[in-house]
């Protein structure tokens, strides 16, 4: 019958949450006891460099395309030797929302998130963050990775010499 | 024809009462919070003071502190009368329930009660109506879409389960023979009236968790819905008076329950006050407790329950009783 | 299968019934019922070339059967195509996988990225891993000048480009070299590309291979500020789409109108971003070189302007205009001559090209107007001194493409300079006369008349039939023309001749530095750092077209709306020594001050206390204010009886 079935219910409820009033509390006490975040937190974000030290961020704008919440911003530039660089890149954390979707929209794996999540503040343009404050001196995950060895066109390397490329072709050669 | 130290006992008792009812008040919303806590394995308030006892003093800060905001396009006095009407009836309530057996002071009979009405149950019931007005006119007169909302189903919810709650009193007022709450305790003093009316008392407890607005019939300012019901547009010390008028609703409720079918003060070996306060602060944990269970009801379930279960039932327990009674002779 | 003309095949593609005329593709017939084959070397302009084999779709029943490429297969009776079946979808993924074989994983750092159609075929085929592991073929890029970005590598042998180039456009300097795997797109040596039409490269190709350099590393196609536009750098009114990104302009592509420029634009109108982001440009009201509010400088021009009144004579003021001024502000200026009872009003500041409008007012309608359309069409076209190159490059791509299919071109002789001719995309026979022009004989001819002093010569040679073409002077010559021959205006040099002339308000005009001698006050509204504005008493600054609406009059008599891109305002590059974005927030941008030519003259009417709340195009010019700036333009004569 339904009324003992709700009943039933309705107990059992009732019976589990009593229950739960004699736990231990899982809550820690934030500012004195702290949780260490797992490495893979989406916390403050960082730009890393790839292993020769270069910038891995090419100012592709696919993060800035990807974030929700519009709190990415930059401009791209080349440099002398051609590379694609952030001549500025900021980052707005009083907006971010921490979604981590700039981070999986890197093709580089330029842009990453740490779990340093501590970081705010009264005045809120202390929370604009340019480039200098972004860049980091590491690879942070993927240590192996660069981009440009892939990528197929030269730029860190000769042309044709990259990973995956054979050596460019002569077009005046009548060989088949 | 009116004694000096009569009123000034009266006085007294009113001055203590009401203390008494506004520290319970709001000690019942940090165990409200506290309670909720440890249900949810959490810890709940405990930065104010140890345990966080000074919470609903840093609270009545905040609140006492904040911006008295009304709404533009609101009604002015009805938006400024409303929190008024919500709790203060609350509060008149308890002034017919008695909490304690007579006392004899200097040779001087003192009923622990401030005023022995000889209709007290029809004064409950009509106070109980004027506190739908706080609800009706906080909704109108904020002039926003949510509030209004909140108060015509408060409106509905709040008269609704006022029937199922008198009848489910008639049966109480037929075996005490009496309106008179201090007469009705007295009919208790034996057995309590839970043991020959369990089916009163669960309708009446039902009904006056809904009377309440409490969860799981909170649907005048349910949360996820409409932002926060007929008190949406309220801020300060006007929001407080709402809040705390729903927390003075649980305590005198529990002391009417109490009253009532658990036989009022009555109880052995411990004094008769204490008595009491145990008894009311019983039901507010089950209030409490069942808020942390139950998830609030849909607005056409709610209704349902209250036309077509629990007014049919409480008719059929009055026509019970009646039999009863009439056979018993 | 019949072949007698006017027969139409009907067809089913997807279940849809097509009738289409002879000769069409079955990828346009499925276009036009909405069905988008997708396709990389087909082109509406250029045609087929069968060569990326990603239009595949399968005939399920009548004269052919099988996997066909739809570009390549002329709509037939009977046919049952399907679009979506299992095979034809297999091919067509599976030649997008090939296609991506050898090309470059390098989508973050190439400009197409974003407007890119093979990235859009390749995410729309599913192709989203590379499952091929052996090594791609590279190649050496080219220099290709200033404008033009050479990738290889990013190449998918489609030959758009060399199609374009060769076929469509006269090129002789690019080509395509090699075989197989290896095709090269490429100059013979590395150098600037010599077609006035390469921009287009970028446009055509559908990857990265060629991109616009001046816009190189600088946005994405999500975030640029675009709006429907016209080219103001001739008198043409090519339709184009102007790409902007914080408040500078970065690169102009074309716009699709059938019946002025096609699908393409020239390089001038495509490379001439400079004017816009100008460092120099006026940027600030200015009052004897000083700085001050839009309210004090307006005041101030008033108070001057009485005070110039007192000295010399209200009738001794003269107010300028232009042929790029846009139609809103040009209609204004007879306002605010009655406003201030000036003396004279000019639209024009030479004789020379006022005569040459007033010429094509004169002779043309709506009969005898011909479009650039109309001159693809044409089967003779006389051109009378015309520098077809430097004033209209879009007009010679249309003789070319009239060219191409049999036209007979006649150059009149005459005192253009013989080195203008070089360069032209088409062969033509030179005559002395236009008399000499069998026009008769031909079914739709088409005489282009230039910049030079023959074009008086065209009247009779004009008989029924004979359509008539001319390059004028700027992007509303015509308008103002109009406007000019309404209000009797005379020109520049004209009332500078007559003596009277003591002060000049001039908007958005070149004047030329013999004009201004004996000038003694000078005020002038432009966005360009003219030789006018330096030598102006007070300057008040006006938008650049892409930085407001408003309305050309082209050169065939067709208005023409464009759209507001961008907000005019100093580009955020280089606002902060830092380099980053100014970190203060502020409600306007700075340099932001400029307004639209015709909110000035209107403020500067409203002024004079003579009118209120002025708004442009009223009276018969009300009609431009509806215009839509993504239809093809409407020519006046359908809008207007009477044309003054």
């Amino acid at each position: 019958m339904s009324v003992i079935n709700d009943t039933k219910a309705i107990v059992i409820g009732m019976w589990t949450t009593w229950k739960h009033i004699f736990r231990r509390p899982v809550t820690l006490q934030y500012p004195e006891e702290k949780r260490i975040p797992y490495p893979r937190y989406r916390a403050r974000i960082v730009l890393t460099r790839d292993p020769d030290g270069g910038e891995r961020c090419v100012a592709c704008y696919l993060c800035s395309a990807a974030c929700p919440v519009d709190c990415i911003s930059m401009q791209s530039a080349a440099t002398e030797e051609g590379r694609r660089y952030a001549l500025w890149f900021r980052i707005n954390f009083s907006r971010c929302i921490f979604c981590g979707l700039c981070a999986e929209a890197c093709p580089t794996m330029a842009i990453q998130m740490t779990p340093d999540f501590e970081i705010c503040n009264r005045d809120i343009m202390n929370l604009v963050y340019e480039k200098e404050d972004l860049l980091i001196d590491g690879c942070g995950k993927s240590p192996e990775y660069n981009f440009y060895h892939h990528a197929g066109i030269g730029v860190t390397q000769r042309r044709g010499a990259g990973l995956e490329e054979k050596p460019p072709v002569d077009v005046r050669s009548l060989m088949p | 024809m009116f004694d000096p130290i009569d009123i000034a006992i009266t006085l007294g008792k009113i001055l203590l009462v009401f203390m008494v009812i506004m520290t319970m008040a709001a000690y019942l919303v940090l165990a409200e919070r506290k309670l909720l806590g440890y249900i949810q394995d959490r810890i709940g308030p405990n930065r104010v003071g140890p345990f966080g006892i000074w919470q609903p003093l840093a609270d009545a800060i905040k609140l006492f502190t904040k911006e008295d905001f009304k709404p533009a396009g609101a009604d002015k006095w009805l938006f400024y009368l409303a929190p008024a009407m919500a709790a203060i009836p609350a509060i008149m309530i308890f002034a017919v329930i008695p909490f304690g057996a007579p006392l004899t002071l200097f040779g001087r009979q003192v009923t622990m009660q401030v005023s022995d009405l000889n209709v007290g149950l029809l004064l409950f019931v009509a106070f109980s109506s004027i506190a739908v007005y706080g609800v009706a006119l906080g909704g109108w007169a904020s002039n926003s879409k949510y509030a209004l909302l909140g108060s015509i189903r408060g409106l509905a919810q709040l008269i609704s389960y006022e029937i199922s709650m008198g009848l489910s009193l008639v049966p109480v007022v037929m075996l005490a023979r009496s309106f008179q709450l201090s007469e009705i305790v007295g009919a208790q003093e034996g057995c309590w009236f839970i043991v020959y009316q369990p089916l009163a008392f669960i309708i009446f407890m039902i009904s006056i968790l809904a009377e309440c607005k409490r969860v799981p019939f909170d649907i005048p300012e349910a949360e996820g819905e409409i932002v926060a019901g007929y008190h949406t547009e309220y801020s300060g010390m006007r929001f407080s008076l709402f809040f705390v008028g729903e927390y003075i609703n649980i305590v005198v409720l529990g002391g009417l329950a109490a009253t009532f079918f658990l036989g009022g003060w009555h109880g052995p070996f411990l004094p008769p006050v204490l008595w009491f306060f145990i008894k009311v602060l019983a039901v507010a944990f089950l209030f409490i407790w069942i808020r942390g269970t139950l998830p609030r009801m849909r607005y056409d379930q709610l209704m349902m329950f209250c036309w077509k279960v629990l007014t049919p039932l409480a008719l059929l327990n009055i026509l019970a009783t009646a039999w009863f009674i009439l056979l018993k002779g | 299968m019949s072949l007698q003309k006017g027969f139409m095949p009907k067809l089913i593609i997807d279940n849809i019934a097509v009738e289409v005329a002879e000769g069409v593709t079955v990828l346009e017939a499925a276009q036009s019922v909405g069905i988008h084959i997708p396709h990389f070397c087909w082109h509406p302009a250029l045609g087929k070339a069968g060569a990326c084999r990603v239009c595949a779709v399968k005939m399920v029943d009548g004269p052919v059967k099988g996997i066909q490429m739809s570009c390549m297969l002329p709509a037939q009776d009977g046919m049952v195509v399907s679009t979506t079946d299992q095979e034809a979808m297999a091919m067509r993924r599976q030649v997008i996988e090939w296609l991506m074989i050898n090309h470059p994983h390098d989508c973050p750092v190439c400009d197409e990225g974003g407007e890119c159609q093979l990235q859009d075929y390749t995410i729309a085929g599913g192709h989203g891993l590379r499952s091929y592991t052996g090594k791609k073929r590279t190649h050496i890029n080219q220099y290709l000048g200033p404008h033009i970005e050479h990738e290889m590598n990013r190449c998918i042998q489609c030959y758009r480009c060399v199609r374009f180039y060769q076929e469509f456009a006269g090129g002789t300097d690019f080509g395509v070299m090699g075989s197989a795997g290896r095709i090269y797109y490429g100059r013979v040596e590395g150098g600037q590309l010599e077609s006035p039409f390469s921009g287009n490269l970028v446009d055509i190709c559908p990857t990265g291979v060629f991109t616009d350099k001046t816009a190189r590393f600088r946005a994405r196609y999500w975030d640029y500020d675009m709006a429907p536009s016209v080219c103001p750098h001739c008198s043409l009114g090519c339709n184009t789409v102007p790409a902007a990104r914080y408040r500078e302009l970065l690169k102009i592509v074309a716009r699709r109108n059938d019946a002025v420029n096609g699908w393409f634009i020239c390089d001038k109108g495509r490379f001439t971003n400079s004017v816009v982001n100008d460092p120099a440009r006026p940027r600030y009201p200015l009052v004897d070189g000083r700085k001050v509010g839009w309210d004090e400088a307006l005041d101030n021009l008033l108070l001057r302007i009485r005070e110039f009144g007192a000295v010399h004579g209200p009738e001794s003021l003269a107010i300028v205009g232009s042929s790029r001024l846009a139609m809103e502000a040009a209609t204004l200026l007879y306002r605010l001559f009655a406003g201030i009872a000036a003396g004279s009003l000019c639209y024009f500041t030479l004789e020379e090209e006022a005569d040459q409008a007033r010429a094509a007012i004169t002779h043309l309608n709506d009969a005898t107007s011909a479009s650039m359309g109309d001159v693809q069409e044409a089967d003779l076209i006389a051109l009378v001194d015309c520098d077809l190159l430097q004033d209209g490059p879009m007009m010679a791509l249309a003789v070319r493409q009239a060219w191409r299919k049999g036209a007979k071109i006649f150059l009149v002789e005459n005192d253009v300079a013989p080195e203008a001719q070089k360069g032209l995309p088409f062969e033509w026979q030179s005559v002395s006369l236009l008399s000499d022009i069998p026009i008769r004989e031909a079914r739709k001819p088409v005489i282009i008349c230039g910049r030079g002093k023959g074009m008086q010569d065209v009247a009779p040679a004009l008989t029924s039939g004979v359509k008539l073409a001319y390059l004028l002077g700027g992007p509303n010559a015509f308008g103002a023309a109009l406007l000019s021959a309404g209000h009797g205006a005379t020109t520049l040099a004209q009332a500078v001749a007559s003596g009277k002339v003591k002060g000049i308000l001039a908007v958005e005009v070149d004047i030329p530095p013999e004009l201004l001698q004996g000038i003694s006050f000078i005020a002038a509204l432009d966005w360009r750092a003219t030789a006018i504005v330096k030598a102006a008493h007070i300057v008040l600054p006006t938008t650049a077209w892409v930085e407001m609406d408003g309305t050309y009059i082209n050169n065939e008599g067709r208005a023409q709306r464009f759209k507001k891109v961008m907000h005019p305002g100093l580009p955020i590059m280089g606002l902060d020594p830092a380099g980053h974005p100014p970190r203060r927030h502020e409600t306007a941008p700075p340099g932001g001050e400029p307004r639209p030519a015709w909110q000035v003259v209107a403020d500067i009417i409203e002024r004079t206390g003579t009118e209120r709340d002025v708004q442009p195009l009223s009276g018969q010019w009300q009609w431009l204010r509806h215009l839509d700036a993504e239809s093809p333009g409407q020519r006046i004569w359908q809008n207007m009886k009477q044309v003054k």
